[in-house]
């Protein structure tokens, strides 16, 4: 079958809008994990989303919607409780992360939650997307470059120090949440797109690559939105002519953009500083 | 607008700690103070409180008229506080110096808003007081600790501050660069009319440029000079 045949197809044109919206917009979120080391955080919301996922699955409630819903109460939640109680978010993350994953494999456990099922909240399925999940997806990215555009310089004050960010009279704290906050919506989308498991790669990954070769917070932005479209087209495109799984060739491509950024990036660098 | 800092009977406690123990401190308009003492005494927990990041337990702080106790637009005071912190920062951010500087007039420029070229020029200007103008293509991490406190200076300085917070700014500096750095902020300090507050624990660094010195040792202030 040609690659213009495989393309009349719904699911497909459904995973390539998905991927082109996400592509450009959730590797910002990666970009924020990476420079306020939110990476425990990530974690804590990859399994506040597969709880929720799997309440969803139980109650036969959309999982997506569920764990959207959970990643949305959560997301509001620790920003203000690490805050609260002067505990670190790394702390707080890890108490949530194993506490929520318990929970989620007990309730998989008890429920009798076909195993299908299981894998597919880990999983998750690109080519199984619904028109409302890229209703939902478009509207998160939308909202992610949204923010990203209007807010440019609250969010490079932040990036770079948070106490030079109060410090020069900005609402610091507020704009702190709201990144929690988006963090919380996007992985909850990417668990449905990709899975709980490979969440890190495709919003992770894009942004390390980016910040192997970029000079400038923009340019950070840019390159992971360039490396995460490139990463989900070509995965999406090779894993059909290859015949493997969609997801975890997405992956393979995102790892292959890292390694060559990482080997070329003095070369790539002094490119990136002639623009 | 009060151009002064005062700090009465001022208590912090952290956790299960009493860090400053009856803090009586005043820096009046165009004062250019200093507090000293040994690493632990609470110096930066001092201007912590001074900024309004910390409230104290005890005591009343005052800032440019401002009760900080009573205060809840702290957003709206800190923009004229300008702030130098202690540590450079270490991390590989991806910013260049003139974007750095450029950072110390978000807070006026307003949410939402484009820097102007005014804000451009005020930051050139006052990379070119502090010494740093030739960098200013540069990423920050790319400098020299002493070049980055400089960058530190002129962020705090591009606020066009009435009140300037020093957090031990000849840390990680070596002796001719430690004099170097306290001549441009005694400078600027009179050129810019500031009332500055500075901490550190070198007092004879400090003293051939302080208007007043507290000593600051067991929570508790002294003025000797």
């Amino acid at each position: 079958m040609s690659w213009t045949e495989i393309l009349r197809f719904p699911f497909m044109q459904h995973a390539l809008v998905a991927i082109l919206f996400a592509g450009i917009a959730f590797p910002m979120i990666g970009v924020f994990i990476l420079s306020l080391n939110l990476i425990p955080l990530r974690f804590a919301m990859m399994h506040v989303a597969l709880l929720g996922g799997a309440i969803g699955l139980f109650l036969k409630v959309d999982p997506l919607l569920l764990g959207l819903l959970f990643c949305i109460l959560s997301s509001m939640a620790l920003g203000p409780i690490s805050e609260k109680m002067k505990l670190g978010v790394g702390i707080l993350s890890g108490y949530f992360m194993t506490l929520t994953l318990a929970l989620a494999f007990i309730l998989i456990y008890k429920a009798d939650i076909h195993v299908l099922e299981a894998f597919n909240i880990l999983w998750g399925n690109i080519l199984s997307l619904t028109i409302l999940d890229l209703i939902i997806v478009g509207l998160i990215s939308l909202m992610i470059l949204v923010m990203v555009f209007l807010f440019f310089k609250e969010i490079q004050a932040i990036l770079y120090d948070r106490e030079i960010a109060m410090a020069v009279g900005l609402p610091e704290k507020s704009f702190y949440y709201l990144i929690i906050f988006m963090l919380g919506l996007t992985i909850a989308v990417s668990m449905r797109m990709i899975g709980a498991l490979l969440i890190d790669a495709f919003i992770l990954l894009p942004a390390m690559a980016a910040t192997l070769i970029s000079r400038s917070l923009k340019q950070t932005f840019f390159f992971s939105s360039l490396f995460g479209l490139l990463s989900g087209m070509a995965g999406l495109i090779l894993s059909f002519f290859l015949d493997i799984p969609t997801s975890s060739t997405i992956i393979l491509v995102a790892s292959l953009i890292i390694a060559g950024c990482f080997l070329f990036r003095r070369r790539l660098s002094s490119y990136a500083k002639a623009r | 607008m009060h151009h002064s800092v005062e700090l009465t009977d001022v208590h912090v406690r952290l956790g299960p700690v009493d860090v400053l123990s009856g803090i009586n401190i005043e820096a009046r308009p165009c004062e250019f103070v200093s507090v000293v003492g040994a690493n632990g005494a609470g110096k930066t927990t001092l201007l912590k409180v001074v900024n309004g990041t910390l409230r104290p337990s005890e005591g009343r702080v005052s800032v440019l008229g401002h009760d900080l106790s009573q205060n809840n637009r702290l957003n709206f005071l800190r923009r004229d506080i300008g702030v130098v912190p202690q540590r450079s920062n270490s991390v590989r951010f991806p910013i260049r110096v003139e974007e750095a500087v450029l950072m110390g007039r978000y807070g006026k420029i307003g949410l939402m808003r484009r820097p102007r070229k005014e804000d451009w020029d005020k930051a050139f200007e006052i990379m070119e007081a502090v010494g740093i103008r030739q960098f200013c293509k540069k990423l920050v991490h790319e400098l020299s600790g002493g070049e980055q406190q400089k960058v530190a200076l002129a962020r705090a300085l591009a606020q066009e501050p009435l009140i300037l917070l020093l957090d031990e700014p000849t840390t990680y500096l070596d002796s001719s660069a430690q004099s170097e750095i306290m001549e441009t902020i005694h400078t600027l300090h009179h050129q810019r009319e500031l009332t500055t507050l500075l901490v550190s624990h070198d007092a004879h660094l400090v003293e051939q440029y302080s208007d007043k010195i507290y000593l600051l040792k067991e929570g508790k202030s002294c003025l000797v000079k």
